[in-house]
């Protein structure tokens, strides 16, 4: 396969678009609709409703945390083999929760051996995609995004119809299937090799480059701190709602309105980050700012329609800063390093997503409402978007900044390879 | 409203008489132990002070000054009848009967006769004492007289109670004209309920207790004028919930049915399971496949072990009260382990299906180009050795040329 000095941006990209769609859509839309299975598992193990939520907890931690792992073997094996392993690793933990007899089972089987899967998944997909897109990365990052929102919609009637049909037994053997599909999306990863590869070294060595990498650290320090107030409102909006004497259906109604606005939001983003001449890293700011702004107005809104509009608000910015965050990434630290990157990224922001629902719920047990940790939230996020402003080329225009890294790292480090047909 | 005195009489016990001036003193019905009273009001007058004294006791009396039903303008004395209060023993019943005789001859003797007409009591052993210490549940319902559809009170009961029912009704005519009466079910209930009246608001109460399961039921008031109007209070035991899906489990999985109502407190929980419509008790003494328990009183759990395909079908639960018993059943459907298995392996192999295609097309692709490839270089190498040729024989054609020339 010929090295390519630039990456496609089309042609088998869009495929490895619809393989990063349906791979959030299995990852993520899956965990983010278990919550139907969660009545049945209290039920059937006579345990208490928190413990059994645990097993998502104990799932998504284990993939965020993985994910320098999923990278590092992408880095050395390519994604394709990684993913497929991944893949098979997340549905059988699937299958075996199938057979599970007590909590304790369900978390070794969907928390860690699933975890581990998606790990094995998500991160490198992600990377894959945007070393092949460069000018378009923003709008192929939220179209991929818009897996995850879609699915939630379908999933949750899904799973309920499986439940009512199969019982939680049978509804986990056919979800292990379902995500058996996650195979066949690391098939479509076709390897690319770039010409700044060769140049970045193995995973020991990109590892110990972004450690000391000015730019890259403030990176992740801004997203920990978008992580930390980005899922509280997912977890408290409708306690909130009933707080302010809200019924259970227009509350619900007013999710389901944010998770569209969301949607259109990643899309739109994507659309824009690629349409504009701005670094991308200004639009991060930009939304990540709004989303601050937004979510600290949540308590100061009384009327009905004061809340519909910030919750749009607050649905289209927050997911207008995915896909941008992403794409930020292939500019700070070129394409070769985009897995490590990632990996590591995930990692330290996962932190961030721990510790935040459990401090707004603290907040609220503290405060007795829900004003304070919405505050909090806000300024977490107005922090992060802070941070943010200090990267490289903030106040600049120029967006080659990609062509000026692979430059920088060719010229200190090997020859170019000599040009030649059909090299593998 | 001169002239127009208040009669009406308040019984404890449960009893009340009405008493019409002007009804022939017919034969006096006595079947009665518990204490009257009765008398007569001035209009407009406060509760007479035999009322204050008798309230001490645990009776209830009419407030207020009311439109008497008779058409006697001149005032009645007042009479007051000492009110037996419960006795421990059934006092002799010719004492009883030669008391009211005397109070009767009394009354006549004075020449105003209203004669007391009073009502039969059943002549219950739950009156005595020892209920007293029963709670006392009091419920109204209202009507008027443009009331569309009959008003319903569902009442929840599990427990023997002392029970209160009154019913009021707002009508523009005539109060007087209004009939009043009480029904259980169909049953025309006997006339031991008081009626009261004031300005145009007309109340009746109704009371009783409930001991057993017998008593309970539906009982109605009826107003009748041109219209009927009917309220009803319908006694219930509570009901019990269960799941309205059906459980699925699978063969040699356990399950655990659960049972449970509001607020309630049964003396018993039984289980019956059912295949089409009898009601079978579950062998409990099968340690090993079925355990009951239940961790609070309202609430009941079957836990079934071992399961099989022979154990499907219905399950009732049933909950025992002193008043009653209510049941709900629950839906267990077993299936065993091939029924999601087939889909799960059509979806694995459609997976594995797409995967092959997949790789089988990639490397379709790479060998086409690689074969493009191999062509395009053996074009260029063949140009390269044409361009080598050409020159060659240019050279050779200029020495041939300058050989020549020469």
């Amino acid at each position: 396969m010929a090295r390519r000095a630039e990456p496609p941006d089309g042609g088998w990209g869009w495929m490895v678009v619809l393989a990063a769609f349906f791979q959030s859509a299995l990852v993520f839309g899956v965990l983010r609709s278990f919550g139907v299975f969660f009545v049945e598992f209290v039920a059937a193990f006579e345990e208490q409703a928190a413990r059994v939520s645990w097993i998502t907890s104990i799932g998504i931690a284990v993939q965020q945390f993985g994910s320098p792992v999923g990278s590092a073997l992408s880095t050395k094996f390519g994604p394709r083999p990684v993913v497929m392993a991944g893949a098979i690793l997340a549905s059988l933990g699937m299958l075996l929760a199938s057979f599970a007899t007590s909590l304790t089972h369900l978390y070794l089987s969907i928390g860690l051996l699933s975890g581990c899967g998606w790990a094995l998944t998500f991160t490198p997909t992600l990377a894959c995609l945007s070393r092949y897109f460069s000018r378009r990365r923003s709008l192929a990052m939220g179209l991929a995004l818009t897996g995850v929102g879609l699915s939630s919609f379908a999933f949750a009637p899904l799973f309920q119809w499986l439940l009512s049909h199969y019982g939680w037994r049978g509804a986990l053997l056919l979800v292990s299937a379902f995500s058996l599909h996650l195979v066949a999306c690391g098939a479509l990863l076709r390897p690319l090799s770039l010409t700044e590869d060769s140049a970045m070294g193995g995973p020991g060595a990109q590892l110990a480059f972004l450690l000391c990498h000015g730019p890259f650290l403030r990176y992740t320090v801004a997203l920990t701190l978008i992580n930390t107030g980005y899922f509280i409102p997912y977890v408290h909006l409708v306690a909130h709602l009933q707080d302010l004497g809200w019924d259970p259906l227009p509350a619900a109604f007013l999710l389901s309105v944010t998770a569209i606005s969301d949607l259109t939001g990643r899309v739109v983003s994507g659309w824009l980050g690629d349409a504009v001449p701005w670094p991308v890293a200004r639009l991060l700011t930009l939304w990540t700012a709004l989303t601050g702004v937004s979510l600290a107005l949540f308590p100061v809104a009384q009327a009905p329609t004061a809340l519909v509009t910030l919750a749009v608000a607050y649905g289209f910015t927050s997911g207008a800063l995915t896909p941008v965050a992403f794409s930020v990434l292939p500019d700070l630290v070129g394409n070769g390093r985009i897995y490590c990157g990632l990996g590591l990224v995930q990692m330290v922001e996962s932190i961030g997503g721990l510790l935040g629902a459990p401090l707004s719920g603290y907040l609220r047990d503290v405060t007795g409402n829900y004003t304070a940790s919405f505050v909090v939230a806000g300024a977490f996020l107005l922090a992060g978007s802070g941070v943010l402003i200090t990267l490289p080329h903030f106040c600049s225009s120029s967006t080659s900044k990609s062509q000026d890294l692979v430059i920088e790292a060719l010229d200190t480090k090997i020859p170019l390879p000599k040009e030649g047909l059909g090299e593998d | 409203m001169g002239g127009r005195a208040q009669f009406w009489v308040g019984l404890g016990c449960g009893e009340s008489v009405s008493r019409e001036q002007g009804r022939a003193a017919g034969p006096l019905l006595l079947r009665l132990f518990s204490r009257v009273a009765s008398l007569e009001l001035a209009s407009g007058a406060g509760p007479p002070a035999s009322m204050r004294r008798d309230s001490r006791h645990r009776h209830w009396f009419a407030e207020g000054p009311a439109l008497v039903r008779t058409a006697a303008d001149s005032p009645t004395t007042m009479r007051t009848f000492p009110c037996l209060r419960g006795p421990p023993a059934r006092p002799p019943l010719p004492l009883v009967l030669l008391c009211f005789l005397a109070a009767a001859r009394t009354s006549l003797a004075d020449g105003h006769p209203p004669a007391l007409t009073f009502t039969s009591l059943p002549a219950q052993e739950e009156m005595l004492a020892k209920y007293s210490n029963i709670s006392l549940e009091s419920h109204n319902i209202s009507l008027t007289e443009h009331s569309d559809v009959p008003v319903e009170k569902n009442i929840t009961l599990q427990r023997p109670s002392n029970i209160e029912l009154t019913c009021q009704f707002t009508t523009s005519g005539d109060v007087h004209s209004v009939n009043v009466t009480w029904k259980k079910g169909d049953e025309q209930l006997e006339n031991n309920y008081l009626i009261n009246a004031t300005g145009s608001i007309l109340y009746t109460r109704y009371m009783f207790t409930i001991i057993n399961s017998e008593q309970m039921g539906s009982y109605s008031c009826f107003f009748q004028e041109e219209k009927e109007q009917r309220g009803t209070f319908n006694f219930k035991v509570p009901e019990l919930h269960g799941k309205n899906k059906p459980l699925i489990t699978y063969v040699g999985d356990s399950t655990v049915l659960i049972c449970k109502c509001e607020e309630c407190f049964p003396l018993n929980w039984t289980w019956y399971s059912s295949n089409e419509s009898v009601q079978v008790p579950l062998d409990v003494q099968m340690k090993d496949k079925y355990v009951i328990s239940g961790k609070h009183a309202n609430e009941t759990r079957l836990k079934i072990m071992h399961l099989s395909e022979e154990d499907q079908g219905s399950y009732w639960c049933h909950a025992i009260f002193q008043l009653g018993e209510s049941e709900d059943h629950v839906e267990l459907v077993v299936l065993s382990y091939l029924v999601p298995l087939k889909p799960f392996l059509a979806i694995a192999a459609e997976v594995v299906l797409l995967v092959t295609i997949i790789l089988l097309c990639e490397m379709y692709f790479q060998k086409k180009k690689h074969t493009d490839d191999g062509k395009e270089f053996e074009q260029i190498e063949q140009l390269k050795s044409d361009d080598s040729n050409g020159i060659e024989n240019n050279a050779s054609r200029h020495r041939k040329n300058e050989s020549a020339g020469q």
